[in-house]
């Protein structure tokens, strides 16, 4: 496996559902259960990044039975006591190691130098190594679709989003929202307030209710472990959304839809990759296209029109004819982003480290 | 006869009992562990893989075993700045603010010097973030002797101020340029590093100089008439006053102290294990170091002993984790507990129960 494509990703989807068609290439396995482990730095809880990681697992252990042993290891704060556990979870015999955050990246990377024998999956970095693969999600894929639902509802013409850090993989989220809105509304802006957490309800509360006050009526909760925008939004009557898994139940009537991701494509592939002894590092950069990235719970309010030109922008993002980040594109601080009819690549995208044309809120620099 | 009556009271003792005190801490671990292996019955773990993972395996290789010293080293160091001020009744909660400064001070090296080479790097670096754990401190000691601001709130709400401090550093002026906009700053060189003890373990030369510290600490607090005074200045403060000790000069002392060395710490945590300054520098040091440093009496031995037994039940909480599944919750209830229970047996030393006599009645 060279490269974790759509068509790998399918093919060891479908062949997980056949458990007994690689029974021969578990046999240097035998009898000891394939060790998985997965470090996460906040609860695991009902919602939320931590939860979507660990619900992406239960179609491993569905998949592969007594030949797997799945360990969760929840609240792991980054720093010199992750690298400790991540070590000790390793040690203890542990062969595959999801390290659920950027902050893990200099551990998880030193496991992965001193024992080739072992996997490592790392969440959001950009370092690549042999055993060491960084996954991320295309959820940019996601929120351009839910700028254009957003832009369909708003009155005041003005979006917001509490958003956790300035790393790329949320720059781009938010990029493409203001994107998807523009399309429909070409005047919308987006505001931003970044509370620096990935877990912080009270900040994040507080972040949404600054938003709503600056009348911006669709919020998008970007990155966060808590249900606390989206329980704001719904008090004061605004549509919000939020990535990795539903947050519905805190918002019947608001709740605009979910940029969820499931996490079973990468690791059924990378498990039986593992296993296969055929694992090779390279950037996981999933979206749409590898059912890592679906947008769930779309709210009934949308109007009909509108939603049908969504779900046809949907198939034609997972067919690969569309990418919001197409040109041209201008930068917020009015300069060229990308020409007209150029398509940012994956490698640009993982780097975008500015804000498109509409959104209000400068990036900490 | 009414019910309470039958209850035992509670009586001072004419002098602190030597067999209590020495008794109180195992007693306290004793009975610490007991309330929790009923915990994780009722949980439905097997108590034997938990004690197995949470007290033996520490000690049980050698490279669980050097985890532990690693982590007893910023443990030490805080503990016994803040016993000091603690036996001066100089509460100083903000140990954890201190920390930060500290490793920010330090780290102000090899950010701002990232190609500086040389064996000069890494001690400068410790004494400068000593120095900026003082100076924070010292912003305590400031209020509260000028105007008398309590310094248990000043201190902790410091140790908030010190964080966002850090956040602004990272998302600022410090961030790393190449690395993506995550809030960290550059790795650092390889001369901005504590040298490590013993080859193949996190363990470094900091451990060293917290013991040498502790040595330093108890001679201070034994043999020195500063430390004389402060004691005094603790236990009787109107007498104190009276014999010309300086009410003010001891609550500069003890902060500063304090400071100093939970700066240090801060500073040997950058430049050991973490090797950068990032948002989670601390797990929580400077609180769990109060723990410490009354588990070991606030004496610079006992202090030795607790922080070894902090770090070891931190580390096998950890193990208990991987290896037996217990959730971090358990992991902290237990600590907590030790702690209670450390409180309760410490109240024996100075007090012991009296039961009602009870006189037999004949039957008529």
């Amino acid at each position: 496996m060279t490269n974790l494509t759509r068509r790998t990703l399918m093919q060891a989807a479908a062949a997980t559902g056949l458990a007994g068609a690689f029974g021969s290439r578990l046999a240097f396995a035998a009898d000891e259960p394939l060790g998985i482990t997965l470090v996460v730095p906040s609860p695991i809880g009902d919602v939320g990044w931590g939860h979507a990681l660990s619900a992406g697992l239960e179609p491993v252990k569905a998949a592969y039975g007594d030949k797997v042993k799945v360990t969760v290891l929840e609240n792991i704060m980054e720093g010199p006591d992750a690298d400790r556990i991540m070590t000790k979870t390793v040690a203890d015999g542990n062969k595959l190691l999801i390290a659920g955050s950027f902050g893990y990246q200099n551990g998880a990377l030193q496991i992965a130098r001193r024992d080739p024998g072992v996997t490592v999956l790392h969440a959001s970095g950009f370092q690549v190594a042999p055993n060491f693969s960084p996954f991320a999600a295309k959820y940019f894929q996601g929120t351009y679709l839910l700028g254009m639902a957003a832009a369909a509802l708003s009155k005041t013409g003005k979006l917001g989003s509490v958003s956790a850090f300035a790393i790329p993989e949320l720059i781009t989220s938010i990029n493409a929202f203001a994107l998807g809105a523009q399309a429909v509304n070409p005047d919308i802006e987006v505001s931003v307030v970044w509370v620096n957490s990935w877990f912080d309800p009270a900040k994040e509360q507080e972040a949404a209710k600054a938003l709503i006050a600056q009348k911006c009526d669709v919020i998008f909760s970007n990155a966060q472990d808590t249900p606390s925008v989206v329980a704001a939004c719904e008090e004061a009557g605004v549509y919000s959304f939020n990535l990795n898994s539903s947050m519905k139940k805190y918002a019947e009537k608001t709740y605009l839809g979910c940029v969820a991701t499931d996490w079973s494509p990468f690791f059924l592939a990378s498990v039986e990759a593992h296993l296969a002894g055929t694992f090779k590092g390279a950037n996981a950069f999933l979206g749409v296209a590898d059912k890592v990235v679906q947008v769930t719970d779309w709210n009934p309010a949308i109007p009909a029109d509108m939603m049908a030109k969504i779900k046809d922008v949907e198939t034609k993002i997972a067919d690969g004819s569309f990418s919001p980040f197409t040109g041209p594109i201008a930068r917020a601080d009015g300069s060229d982003g990308v020409a007209a009819g150029a398509t940012m690549t994956d490698a640009e995208i993982v780097a975008m480290d500015w804000h498109v044309k509409g959104v209000a809120t400068p990036l900490p620099k | 006869m009414s019910m309470t009556s039958l209850l035992p009271t509670l009586v001072r003792r004419e002098r602190a009992s030597l067999k209590a005190t020495l008794l109180a801490p195992p007693l306290a671990l004793a009975a610490a562990i007991l309330l929790n292996l009923g915990l994780y019955v009722l949980m439905g773990r097997d108590p034997a893989a938990v004690v197995h993972a949470l007290l033996l395996e520490p000690f049980l290789s050698w490279s669980s075993f050097s985890e532990v010293l690693l982590k007893t080293g910023p443990l030490l160091f805080i503990a016994q700045g803040l016993a000091i001020g603690f036996r001066a009744k100089v509460f100083n909660i903000g140990a954890e603010g201190q920390f930060i400064l500290g490793a920010i001070f330090a780290s102000a090296i090899p950010i701002w010097f990232p190609q500086a080479a040389g064996g000069w790097i890494w001690p400068s670096m410790l004494l400068l973030g000593a120095i900026g754990g003082a100076l924070w401190a010292g912003i305590t000691a400031f209020w509260r002797v000028r105007l008398n601001a309590n310094e248990i709130l000043v201190s902790l709400m410091l140790s908030l101020v010190a964080a966002q401090l850090l956040y602004y550093l990272l998302l600022g002026p410090w961030k790393d340029p190449n690395g993506f906009n995550f809030p960290q700053s550059v790795m650092f060189q390889y001369d901005a590093m504590v040298p490590t003890l013993f080859a193949g373990t996190r363990v470094n030369v900091s451990l060293l100089i917290a013991l040498a510290l502790s040595l330093a600490a108890w001679i201070f607090m034994q043999k020195s008439f500063m430390g004389y005074k402060l004691q005094v200045g603790g236990l009787a403060p109107r007498a104190a006053g009276y014999a010309g000790f300086s009410e003010g000069r001891a609550i500069w002392l003890s902060l500063l102290i304090g400071g100093f060395a939970a700066g240090l710490a801060g500073a040997a945590e950058v430049a050991g294990p973490l090797g950068q300054l990032q948002r989670s520098i601390s797990t929580g040091y400077g609180y769990s170091a109060i723990i410490v440093a009354y588990l070991g009496g606030l004496h610079p031995i006992g202090i030795v002993v607790s922080s070894l037994v902090m770090a070891a039940i931190s580390i096998g909480g950890d193990n208990a984790m991987v290896s037996a599944n217990l959730p971090i919750a358990a992991v902290r209830v237990f600590q907590g507990s030790l702690l209670l229970a450390y409180l309760v047996a410490v109240a024996f030393v100075r007090y012991r129960l009296e039961w009602p006599q009870i006189t037999a009645r004949s039957p008529s």
